[in-house]
């Protein structure tokens, strides 16, 4: 049962917060009970009632974001052995993950630059 | 006192969530807002408290302005404002702090609390259509298909933008259809000519028309509008604080002071956003913009319009536009703040020579004339700039036009105006 105690203190920190999230919610909220009218739920786009619903199929370019996945998923490959080893090289191990971080850095940067990551 | 009175008294305290409308000639008194550290401008009616209608506004976007009134949540409150009278921010902070303490009622809605199409009890289970594909999800139509930048055959979703779509002139309205968030098709169905401005408050472009105007007096409010649009522009982009400075400099800055535009130029260009934001290229090419008297958007494209050129006044000065090749709206953005810099050194040189031109004159959009404003011209380009655009880049194209309408309503003919509340 002790070896529960951390989590027990972390579900009961979990439980306030959510208590008091709750009750400042409740209490404050000053729209409180009241529905939301069919005006207030209508997608704002300046004014105009919208014409058709908004589910609509597109294109979302797998592929590119795949393989920006792959490449971004394969440093943490990386990473489980040298957390293993982390310990024993101490200092040195750190400085080397760094510089592997960095470079792949640089790699999403110049992804972001040519507009890899924009969606759809 | 209670939590609840003591936290409405904490929220109160802060800035006012507003939605403004601008309504005729009101673009600068909206835009100064800004500046107010009590005023939040939101861009969503979903965000704020307060429907500010700033000015008149057309009997035609009535409809839009009760859909815009019942959008916001509980508890709201309208404020009317001429855009003159003073006391508007205790207005504003009074009215917030009252809704919020319960002491005034959220304003009731405006319009019927029922679905624009029937869509309850639908279907063969009643949840409302018959399915995903093709059906009536919840009463509406699915969107069309068409084919996609893929060759795919997938959805085209029409949306429409306005008439008080934060990034856009109030008043414009555009029928947009999007797949995924690429244009496929633009067209725009109401540009709403207001009243035009009051003769004695008119801009010195509009005066420029019908007599001479001091040179010094119209290039400083050229460089005035095009930090105003600047500051709309990074607004835009995401750049708030920025936009503030900007807007900060086009009250500040006087003739002579083109070097506090340069400054502010390296600033904007070390922000990165002419090479990670603004789209790059997307342009119309000289030959298509040849004539059409676009000012910074014909200039970017390397043409040297300017009807500047054909005052003498302008001339002796040693007025010579400054025209690049960059185009799109990353060189819009170059040509308009270097044209701000030139025009305030040039206002500076001018000591009280007068513009010896009448019925046409360069406004910081182009060439204007009785019936003819560069507005007009510009919305007709829009579909050849949009169409294949990114959402985004679409808007930072949209936005870099610098479309303003009160312009393009002060030089209508009159029976173009419509009647306005």
């Amino acid at each position: 049962m002790v070896a529960l105690a951390p989590l027990a203190v972390a579900f009961a920190v979990f439980v306030v917060a959510l208590a008091a999230a709750l009750i400042l919610w409740w209490g404050v909220n000053p729209g409180r009970g009241r529905r939301q009218a069919i005006p207030e739920r209508t997608p704002f786009t300046g004014g105009r009632e919208p014409k058709v619903h908004a589910w609509n199929r597109y294109h979302a370019r797998y592929y590119p974001m795949a393989l920006v996945f792959l490449a971004f998923d394969m440093e943490m490959v990386f990473m489980y052995p040298w957390a293993v080893v982390f310990r024993s090289e101490g200092i040195i191990a750190m400085v080397e993950m760094a510089m592997f971080i960095v470079i792949l850095l640089l790699g999403v940067l110049y992804a972001w630059r040519e507009r890899a990551f924009e969606w759809a | 006192m209670g939590l609840r009175s003591r936290i409405a008294r904490f929220a109160s305290a802060g800035p006012v969530p507003v939605f403004a409308v601008a309504g005729s000639g009101m673009r600068t008194a909206v835009q100064d807002l800004r500046l107010q550290p009590d005023v939040c401008l939101v861009d969503t009616p979903r965000a704020a408290a307060i429907l500010l209608i700033v000015g008149p506004t057309a009997d035609a976007d009535a409809d839009a302005l009760a859909r815009l009134h019942d959008a916001l949540p509980h508890p709201r409150a309208t404020v009317a404002w001429q855009g003159d009278d003073g006391d508007l921010l205790p207005t504003l902070r009074a009215t917030f702090r009252d809704l919020l303490q319960g002491l005034r009622a959220s304003e009731p809605a405006l319009l019927p609390d029922t679905d624009a199409v029937a869509w309850r009890d639908v279907g063969p289970y009643g949840q409302g259509g018959t399915g995903m594909t093709g059906g009536t999800p919840y009463g509406r139509p699915m969107a069309e298909l068409g084919i996609d930048r893929d060759g795919l055959r997938l959805d085209v979703l029409p949306v429409t933008l306005g008439p008080f779509f934060p990034r856009l002139p109030a008043g414009l309205v555009l029928e947009m259809k999007l797949a995924g968030d690429v244009v496929t098709d633009v067209e725009v169905v109401a540009s709403r000519y207001s009243v035009p401005p009051l003769a004695e408050s008119a801009s010195p472009f509009i005066r420029a028309l019908s007599g001479p105007v001091p040179i010094a007096e119209l290039e400083l409010a050229r460089a005035r509008d095009h930090l105003r649009w600047l500051c709309d522009a990074l607004i835009a982009q995401g750049m708030p604080a920025l936009g503030r400075r900007a807007l900060r400099l086009a009250h500040a800055v006087k003739s002579g002071e083109g070097h506090r535009v340069r400054a502010f130029a390296g600033r904007v260009r070390r922000s990165g956003v002419y090479r990670w934001s603004l789209p790059r290229g997307g342009g119309l090419p000289a030959d298509r913009l040849t004539g059409q008297g676009l000012g910074p958007v014909a200039r970017a494209a390397g043409l040297t319009e300017d009807v500047r050129l054909d005052d003498e006044a302008y001339l002796a000065l040693g007025f010579a536009p400054y025209a690049t090749d960059a185009d799109g709206p990353s060189g819009w953005w170059q040509v308009r703040l270097e044209e701000a810099a030139r025009s305030l050194d040039l206002a500076g040189r001018a000591a009280g020579r007068s513009t010896t031109i009448v019925g046409r004159v360069e406004s910081p959009r182009g060439r204007l004339a009785p019936g003819d404003s560069p507005t007009q011209r510009a919305l007709a380009l829009i579909p050849d700039l949009v169409i294949g655009l990114e959402w985004g880049d679409a808007i930072a194209t949209l936005v870099g036009l610098d479309l303003d309408l009160d312009e393009a309503a002060a030089v209508a003919p009159p029976q173009t105006l419509q009647a306005t509340a």
